[in-house]
């Protein structure tokens, strides 16, 4: 779409699109990999924020340095909720990945998309994306619940579930995924620096 | 793609997704088991419509797999198990069904489809040309991982938990570098080839095959519609 960003600004060229096309397909195939194991176990479900955000660091900080402008960050968000969202993920949490993408595009354009301290920090902060469904639990515990049996969930299961999900959970939750994500965008850019700069991958 | 793509009906893409919507709201307020196989079996269908009878009868079949241990783990288990086993069900009932539909729509449409079809609604191309290539990615993915798997079999690195453990460092580069190396030269390929086909021309697109909504697509999109409808009174 020529003139849709006002001059003197990047635009994202089809080059730039079909990059993050590509490495939307990665991120999302890495999250795949790291939620499932949680995902399926109901001591562990909670901690899907942290499986996910486990894989993915080296991939997003790729992206942003491969695509340093502003929206390529917020398409990857958009694009992650509409495939969450085509394959019945909870409502939450794609929505949680849509709007903490447009935030972690804000942070990362901070520092013009350079900084890889700035761009770990927008990484960690798309990852809460996935906490979203869990913020929904806590918020109306019992909503959820109702909603859960209605969808032919059993009552037993959500009261495993209610057992080992206490508040503090949500903290956890939280700051287990902004450390798991620091964690993967650490190794991240350690990656970048030793491997794909030289390689001069990066834009 | 082979000649084996154009049989049975072919929907139009844009009908396919509001059907996918669908199917994820009727999930969503899914009331009863029941209507979760009435799902699967009307997606069946359309699978079957669309020329994928195999696909649907697996599917189905795998489906009534999963419901049969589900009845029986209700009725028969008891303590821990039954509450991991009916955890791992809850989630496979509730995906299966969209995960089943959007098997079928990513089989049954093609790129240059969906992208006119898109244009038709006016998406922006910001989006459209990402997630078309997303698409096409993805099984690419697991072939390029095969190969990677086959070379670090060859520096003797095993891709598998245990090489995670014993060498973390080499483990993790021998996975992400070659993977994402493979991803950013595809990138570059692909923009070429794409920008020489002409995806800049601001120009509408034209397609050969016609997009149009055709009365199987609204007969379709009533029936899954009514099916949404259906579980609110169930």
């Amino acid at each position: 779409m020529p003139n849709q960003t006002p001059a003197g600004k990047q635009r994202l060229e089809v080059k730039d699109l079909i990059t993050i096309g590509i490495f939307t397909a990665l991120f999302y195939v890495f999250t795949m990999i790291g939620g499932i194991p949680f995902g399926i176990n109901p001591v562990l479900t909670f901690y899907l924020p942290l499986g996910c955000a486990l894989l993915c660091g080296p991939i997003f900080l790729l992206l942003v340095a491969k695509v340093p402008k502003r929206w390529a960050i917020t398409i990857l968000g958009g694009i992650i909720c509409f495939i969450m969202f085509a394959t019945g993920m909870h409502w939450g949490m794609w929505l949680g990945y849509l709007i903490l993408g447009f935030a972690a595009d804000l942070i990362a354009g901070t520092r013009r998309y350079r900084s890889v301290r700035t761009n770990i920090l927008a990484y960690a902060v798309f990852c809460l994306g996935a906490t979203g469904s869990y913020a929904v639990f806590f918020i109306d515990p019992a909503g959820w619940t109702a909603a859960m049996l209605k969808n032919g969930t059993e009552q037993s299961y959500i009261d495993t579930m209610t057992a080992s999900a206490p508040l503090w959970v949500l903290a956890v939750i939280i700051i287990g995924t902004l450390l798991v994500a620091a964690f993967s965008g650490w190794i991240g850019g350690k990656m970048l620096k030793k491997q794909f700069e030289k390689a001069g991958i990066t834009a | 793609m082979s000649a084996a793509d154009r049989k049975g009906v072919s929907f139009d893409p844009r009908v396919k997704l509001i059907c996918l919507c669908l199917c994820v709201l009727s999930t969503v307020i899914a009331p009863s088991l029941l209507y979760e196989l009435g799902l699967v079996a009307l997606t069946a269908v359309f699978g079957a419509l669309c020329g994928r009878i195999r696909y649907a009868l697996i599917a189905v079949l795998g489906y009534a797999a999963f419901y049969a241990l589900t009845v029986a783990a209700l009725g028969n288990l008891t303590g821990p198990l039954r509450t991991t086993l009916i955890a791992f069900l809850g989630l496979v009932h509730k995906v299966y069904p969209c995960g089943m539909l959007s098997g079928i729509i990513i089989s049954t449409t093609k790129v240059n489809e969906f992208l006119s079809a898109m244009n038709r609604v006016h998406a922006p191309q910001k989006l459209v040309i990402p997630l078309a290539v997303m698409l096409r990615y993805i099984p690419s993915v697991r072939e390029d991982w095969n190969y990677i798997k086959d070379a670090m079999k060859m520096r003797d690195v095993s891709p598998s938990l245990k090489g995670f453990v014993t060498h973390p460092g080499m483990t993790v580069d021998c996975i992400y570098v070659p993977l994402m190396m493979a991803a950013s030269k595809t990138a570059d390929e692909l923009s070429i080839a794409s920008m020489t086909r002409g995806i800049e021309n601001p120009k509408n697109r034209t397609c050969l095959v016609r997009i149009k909504i055709r009365r199987a697509d609204i007969l379709f999109l009533c029936c899954f519609a009514l099916y949404f409808g259906l579980g609110f009174f169930i």
